[in-house]
């Protein structure tokens, strides 16, 4: 009997060559002619929480008290990485900063794409799974808005930042 | 599990970086979605998934080929090694696996079939609606499955290995038999060559070339490391690779004598005595290169120990817990056990070095020996990066000098992550405490038992591996880490 999928939320794989293998892809989306890394990373982000979302969830609904709390969640079960967050109301922005994020450690010259496009892509659909679920006016949504800064990049953290809207899709 | 299977699956597991691993193989097939997005052509995607684990495999040992020194050179040890493998690459323990050595005739090494009953990569794959691979479309007998990325890395890391060991032998692993596509384990075969072999049967396989050929416009190439001159490490490491750690253990003084002779017979081309007369008249400085060596020693195991203590915070935990220990040995060691640790230095040299030299450090006193080991230590951990002169009387002053600083962040959030990992630090400091406790009771044990069991006894305490010295050690060891994984949680 092989391990269900369920069982794999209980366990810890390395990540070293799985990250690079980000970049190769990348590498290799670039020689095929693929114009747009970036959407398509999300769009793998996105198929990635579509399908976590059916073994864990860190909570049935998310509102603009708890989404600090929500993606601190997510951050740490499922990349143990323990973030920093910050939520602008003016500007209605989350930003999360993962000083050691999964997806991103070094710098390539020959791509030009952040691994955490793929984390952004997933954290948002697995929020806005969970409230889609919900159907509260309360809750919140989030949408990818940009890697601002990331250690693919060289600089010395991930910035990620999120759009959110209460009540709907931002 | 050997000595340095363990070892070597807990300082992958401790420093490489985790995630949850449902997410893990979620982002693979997300990968092997992409490149079928391109291709659109099933069974070549699978050969480029291959190729792309292959090439990321390849980074990581590039970046941490310090660590590989030390795995065994040989095509047969490094299969008997997979387990490690597996957790080099996947992060995972291997539960549940069997192997079995196919017979190859006019070859120097069989092949053999690793079939493993649980497979990560294939975990439910197929009951999500985001599983859109088809395996179906894939006709040809020879198409490897789901896992062949993963093959790719471990075929990758085994030959990087290989090569690092100036081995002329390769590692071919097909994956044969997929979970997902229907099968009812993983199952690799791992086909040993010599290099023109490989090189051969790199060239026969057309239609792998061309396909690579088409999507990537190369292919990763591996060339034969040039035999160039070697360092002494390099020489020694073919001999003292911590892979023959659980040989050395079962090996009694006289015998390790014997071994160590011949290591400076066969490597250095000098007999023992004429090695150890460089340092006639220089005893003093030899023990003290003992202990400096000692401390370099440990950092070529991948250079953990530099890397750790770039750290400016772990540099000062590291130099006071030194520190401590250098002040303190003396107090929690009874003269006797000192003394002992003299006779066996001395014991171990009689017969290797000149009978002047010999004398000389008879004449030592155990609290000599071990100053001089300490000093040669410090000196070693300063060229590592700790700056003894800095540190403070001890470390409960530091920290509160650098709250008054505002060098440890005031925001809470920092400060509870701080407090958070105080317990896990005391206990790795208690648990290195212990180790050091247990170890210093070694020479009374090894000088007893030697004329009656040997070190392998005097280690196990004539009781069992898991309850005596070693047992003792690993378990102290295995709360270490599983600290340390707290902490970097």
């Amino acid at each position: 009997m092989n391990y269900s999928r369920a069982d794999l939320t209980q366990t810890d794989a390395t990540m070293n060559q799985m990250r690079n293998s980000v970049y190769e892809l990348a590498r290799f989306m670039g020689k095929n002619g693929v114009a747009d890394l970036k959407v398509k990373l999300r769009k793998m982000g996105e198929n990635i929480g579509k399908t976590y979302i059916r073994y864990w969830k860190p909570t049935d609904q998310v509102n603009i008290s708890n989404l600090k709390d929500v993606i601190t969640t997510i951050y740490q079960k499922i990349l143990n990485s323990s973030v920093s967050i910050e939520i602008v109301e003016t500007e209605k922005l989350i930003k999360v900063q993962d000083q050691k994020c999964a997806l991103c450690k070094y710098q390539y010259d020959d791509v030009e794409i952040a691994g955490c496009e793929i984390i952004i892509g997933m954290v948002s659909e697995i929020i806005n799974l969970i409230n889609k679920e919900a159907r509260d006016v309360s809750s919140v949504s989030i949408n990818p808005f940009e890697v601002a800064e990331s250690r693919a990049y060289g600089n010395k953290v991930c910035i990620q930042i999120y759009k959110y809207k209460i009540g709907g899709r931002s | 599990m050997g000595a340095f299977q363990w070892l070597m699956k807990k300082i992958t597991k401790v420093f490489g970086h985790s995630t949850n691993a449902l997410f893990y193989t979620l982002l693979y097939r997300e990968i092997l979605k992409e490149i079928n997005e391109i291709t659109k052509k099933e069974e070549d995607s699978l050969v480029i998934l291959k190729e792309i684990g292959k090439r990321s495999g390849y980074e990581s040992c590039e970046r941490h080929s310090s660590i590989f020194k030390f795995m065994p050179g040989s095509p047969k040890k490094i299969l008997e090694y997979f387990e490690i493998l597996w957790v080099v690459v996947f992060g995972k323990e291997l539960d549940d696996y069997s192997y079995e050595e196919i017979f190859k005739e006019d070859s120097k090494y069989n092949d053999y079939i690793l079939k493993i009953s649980k497979c990560p990569i294939c975990a439910g794959y197929g009951q999500d609606n985001e599983d859109t691979f088809d395996f179906s479309k894939t006709k040809k007998e020879k198409t490897e499955g789901l896992a062949c990325g993963l093959s790719g890395m471990l075929e990758s890391v085994a030959n990087y290995i290989l090569k690092l060991k100036r081995n002329d032998y390769r590692i071919q692993i097909i994956e044969q038999t997929c979970m997902a596509r229907g099968g009812d384990s993983l199952q690799f075969i791992c086909k040993i060559h010599d290099y023109k072999q490989w090189k051969e049967l790199l060239d026969s396989k057309d239609q792998e070339k061309d396909t690579l050929n088409a999507y990537f416009g190369e292919r990763l190439e591996e060339e034969i490391v040039q035999e160039t001159k070697l360092d002494i490490f390099d020489k020694l490491q073919d001999v003292i690779s911590i892979d023959k750690l659980e040989e050395y253990l079962d090996e009694p003084l006289e015998t390790l004598k014997e071994r160590i002779s011949d290591i400076i017979r066969d490597k250095l081309n000098m007999e023992p005595d004429q090695f150890f007369d460089y340092f006639r008249n220089y005893e003093e400085d030899m023990v003290r290169i003992i202990g400096y060596l000692g401390i370099h020693l440990l950092n070529e195991y991948g250079g953990i120990l530099e890397r750790s203590l770039k750290n400016e915070w772990f540099a000062k935990v590291f130099g006071y817990l030194f520190k401590q220990i250098k002040e303190t040995v003396l107090l929690f060691i009874p003269l006797d056990v000192i003394r002992d640790y003299n006779e066996l230095l001395v014991n171990f040299l009689e017969g290797l070095a000149p009978i002047e030299m010999v004398d000389n450090i008879k004449t030592f006193t155990g609290k000599d020996t071990i100053n001089l080991l300490f000093e040669g230590a410090q000196m070693a951990l300063e060229n590592l990066g700790i700056e003894f002169t800095e540190l403070k009387e001890n470390v409960w002053e530091e920290l509160k000098k650098e709250r008054e600083d505002g060098l440890i962040s005031s925001e809470s959030s920092a400060a509870d992550k701080t407090r958070e990992r105080v317990p896990q630090i005391i206990n790795i400091f208690q648990e290195m405490l212990m180790i050091i406790t247990d170890i210093l009771t070694l020479p009374i044990r090894v000088l007893i038992s030697e004329s009656h069991y040997g070190l392998k006894t005097a280690i196990n305490s004539v009781i069992s591996e898991e309850e005596g010295l070693y047992g003792s050690i690993k378990d102290r060891f295995d709360r270490i880490f599983d600290q340390i994984e707290e902490i970097r949680k």
